[in-house]
């Protein structure tokens, strides 16, 4: 079972994305804020990424940044309400980026596409 | 016998005297006047006074030398006179001319006064004149107007037509700037054209009566030492007059003129007139050509002030746009997380209820109005998008440079060498700026991060067909296309290729503006990158 992290500030929608992906059958860890996905990443392996882009005091695309350097074999998603950030040069270190919708068909598809993309890598590199 | 001299006589008849003329009948009442002013010349008289000279009178010798020093100074009276009238004229010619310069402030207007004062008959009576004026831009003095026959038949022609329609010096220049000046102008053309002489040539006659700042007078030009002989072939005359032309110790020009037809000598006294009208003639070029200077100035600053408010107003436009797009994408923010929670639970549950759930439709009629909703939020959020960074026209090498300026410390440290071949006459082309710049910047500093060992860019650029293509080549980044490709596309693994990053987004930036951006790639020759800037405004999407 593959397991993803999924962070935004908004409850509802943390809420949301878990239960929508656990019906997808994925395992999903929730973090609010930046600091609460580092402490998660800690010790723990996340097949994919989904992250907000527009955190309450804090940017999605520094975590981002973060992750890409520290974790650079775990794809990420960046989810946001604006579709102007897919123009953003930062914003482009991300392997996926979706608007947010009610309609999680989109994400759901993306998710499953990179996953399959990684469990490819993976099987070349043995 | 002879003639009885009446000069003892109170009053005499007309036929007493014979130096009396009719109209001076005055002379016959008045003894004084008579004796003073007819007496001395009167051959009767000079007889009367040798006969009582022989008579032993000793006053008569007195009375001659008193006669005689008296018809002396009664000459130079006149001849002062005469001198005195001559002066009047010229003043009042300088002073109409003086008014007629003042009044104006067009060059050709002042030219036309300045030759025809000089050829004129009422004026200096000269045959010819050629003006020369400085260019102190090209460094020469240079042939720029002449006036004058060319042959004795058509001075016969034009001197009649002056006498018969009599007219003042600022009717004759005005008669002369509007239906002569182009004539006059292609007739001396050839001559005027070989009239020009380096402002640097210390040793040519005009140029040293230029730094001298006087008038020189030059006789027997052929064999003079200081003329060159293609002048005095030129001119066709062995006398001529340079005359510099001054102004504020300025040397502004230079008048040629002559006798080339009549011959006539030119005098000192010519030479002092046209000095004096010399310095009024040169005050108005110069103010003529500052007026013109100052007018061109005005129309680029008017043009320039013209072009700020334009700017200003667009900037306060798109401030507006832009605070619109901010508010606008900021309540839309604010709406789509909420809704789109509304609308994920409300297709969750509709997932989860079976069919035959009576509040299915209720779900349903939820989902289907929170999608309506977000397609009104992503029409707002892409109006907000649409809010684009103003474009302009904007010169290419300007652009170039620039980006060549801003990459110049990197592309050094990097040992990269970098040229441009700048296009001749190129339009300006219509881009945003800004955008252009960051993508030059960005294929300049890609190719910094290359992999060959040709470090050199060269960028060219060239006119099209309503465009100006950007040529880059780079020899030193050796792909093939299908990696090249790679890199151009977005949210492909572009992180693994560094650099590569930064062309996705160029080439998204050119293509928002319309404008092609094509990589072409080379495993043994490197990447050749070929942008092409409209040069119309109507051609952007």
């Amino acid at each position: 079972m593959s397991r993803l992290l999924v962070v935004d500030d908004e409850a509802n929608i943390r809420l949301l994305y878990a239960e929508e992906l656990k019906d997808e059958g994925y395992e999903v860890v929730t973090a609010a804020s930046s600091a609460e996905a580092t402490e998660k990443l800690q010790g723990n392996t996340f097949d994919l990424a989904v992250l907000d882009i527009k955190l309450k005091n804090e940017s999605g695309i520094d975590l981002l940044q973060k992750l890409v350097k520290e974790r650079h074999d775990m794809p990420v998603i960046l989810c946001s309400a604006f579709s102007c950030y897919k123009d953003d040069f930062s914003a482009w270190l991300a392997d996926g980026y979706i608007v947010k919708s009610g309609d999680l068909t989109e994400l759901k598809q993306e998710i499953a596409r990179l996953l399959a993309k990684k469990a490819l890598k993976t099987k070349a590199e043995v | 016998m002879d003639r009885e001299c009446c000069w003892n006589r109170d009053v005499i008849e007309q036929a007493d005297c014979p130096k009396v003329c009719a109209g001076e009948e005055d002379m016959l009442v008045s003894k004084l006047q008579r004796v003073t002013e007819k007496c001395s010349e009167c051959a009767v008289f000079h007889a009367e006074m040798a006969r009582v000279r022989d008579n032993g009178n000793p006053l008569v010798p007195l009375l001659t030398e008193v006669l005689s020093e008296n018809r002396r100074q009664k000459n130079q009276i006149q001849s002062l006179v005469s001198f005195l009238d001559s002066k009047t004229l010229e003043m009042r010619f300088l002073h109409e001319l003086g008014y007629v310069l003042q009044s104006s402030v067009d060059l050709d207007e002042v030219l036309s006064v300045a030759l025809t004062a000089i050829t004129a008959g009422k004026g200096f009576g000269m045959n010819r004149a050629f003006l020369l004026l400085c260019d102190r831009e090209q460094g020469v003095l240079k042939g720029y107007l002449g006036l004058g026959p060319r042959n004795q038949e058509e001075a016969g022609q034009v001197w009649n037509e002056i006498v018969q329609n009599d007219m003042d010096l600022q009717t004759l220049a005005q008669n002369f700037r509007l239906n002569k000046l182009s004539a006059e102008r292609a007739k001396f053309h050839d001559l005027l054209e070989q009239l020009t002489v380096p402002l640097d040539n210390k040793e040519h006659i005009l140029i040293k009566a230029l730094d001298g700042k006087r008038p020189i007078m030059v006789e027997g030009a052929f064999q003079h030492p200081d003329v060159p002989p293609e002048l005095a072939r030129l001119l066709g005359v062995d006398t001529f007059l340079l005359m510099p032309l001054i102004s504020r110790n300025r040397r502004v020009g230079m008048i040629i003129a002559d006798n080339c037809i009549t011959h006539r000598t030119i005098t000192e006294e010519d030479m002092h007139s046209l000095e004096t009208f010399g310095f009024p003639v040169a005050f108005a070029i110069e103010r003529a050509s500052l007026y013109d200077k100052l007018q061109v100035e005005l129309n680029r600053v008017t043009e320039a002030g013209k072009k700020l408010k334009e700017q200003q107003e667009l900037i306060v436009r798109m401030e507006n746009m832009a605070l619109v797009g901010r508010i606008t994408s900021s309540i839309a923010h604010s709406v789509r997380n909420p809704l789109m929670i509304i609308g994920g639970f409300a297709r969750s549950m509709l997932k989860n209820s079976p069919s035959s759930d009576p509040k299915r439709t209720f779900i349903e009629s939820i989902v289907a109005e929170t999608r309506q909703l977000e397609g009104v939020l992503d029409e707002i959020l892409n109006y907000s998008d649409s809010l684009y960074p103003t474009r302009d026209f904007w010169d290419v090498n300007q652009l170039v440079e620039t980006a060549l300026h801003d990459t110049a410390d990197s592309m050094t440290a990097q040992g990269y060498a970098t040229s441009y071949s700048p296009g001749h006459d190129l339009p300006p082309v219509y881009i945003d700026f800004k955008q252009l710049s960051y993508c030059l910047r960005t294929v300049l500093q890609n190719d910094i991060n290359g992999i060959g060992t040709d470090l050199s860019i060269a960028i060219s650029s060239q006119s099209g067909d309503d465009c100006v293509i950007v040529r880059i080549e780079d020899g030193s980044r050796l792909v093939s296309q299908t990696e090249l490709d790679h890199l151009l596309v977005p949210f492909s693994e572009t992180r693994d290729l560094g650099a590569g990053l930064g062309l996705a987004l160029c080439k998204t930036m050119l293509e928002k503006q319309g404008i092609p951006f094509v990589a072409q790639a080379d495993v043994h020759q490197g990447i050749r990158y070929t942008i092409t800037l409209p040069t119309r405004k109507e051609e952007q999407p």
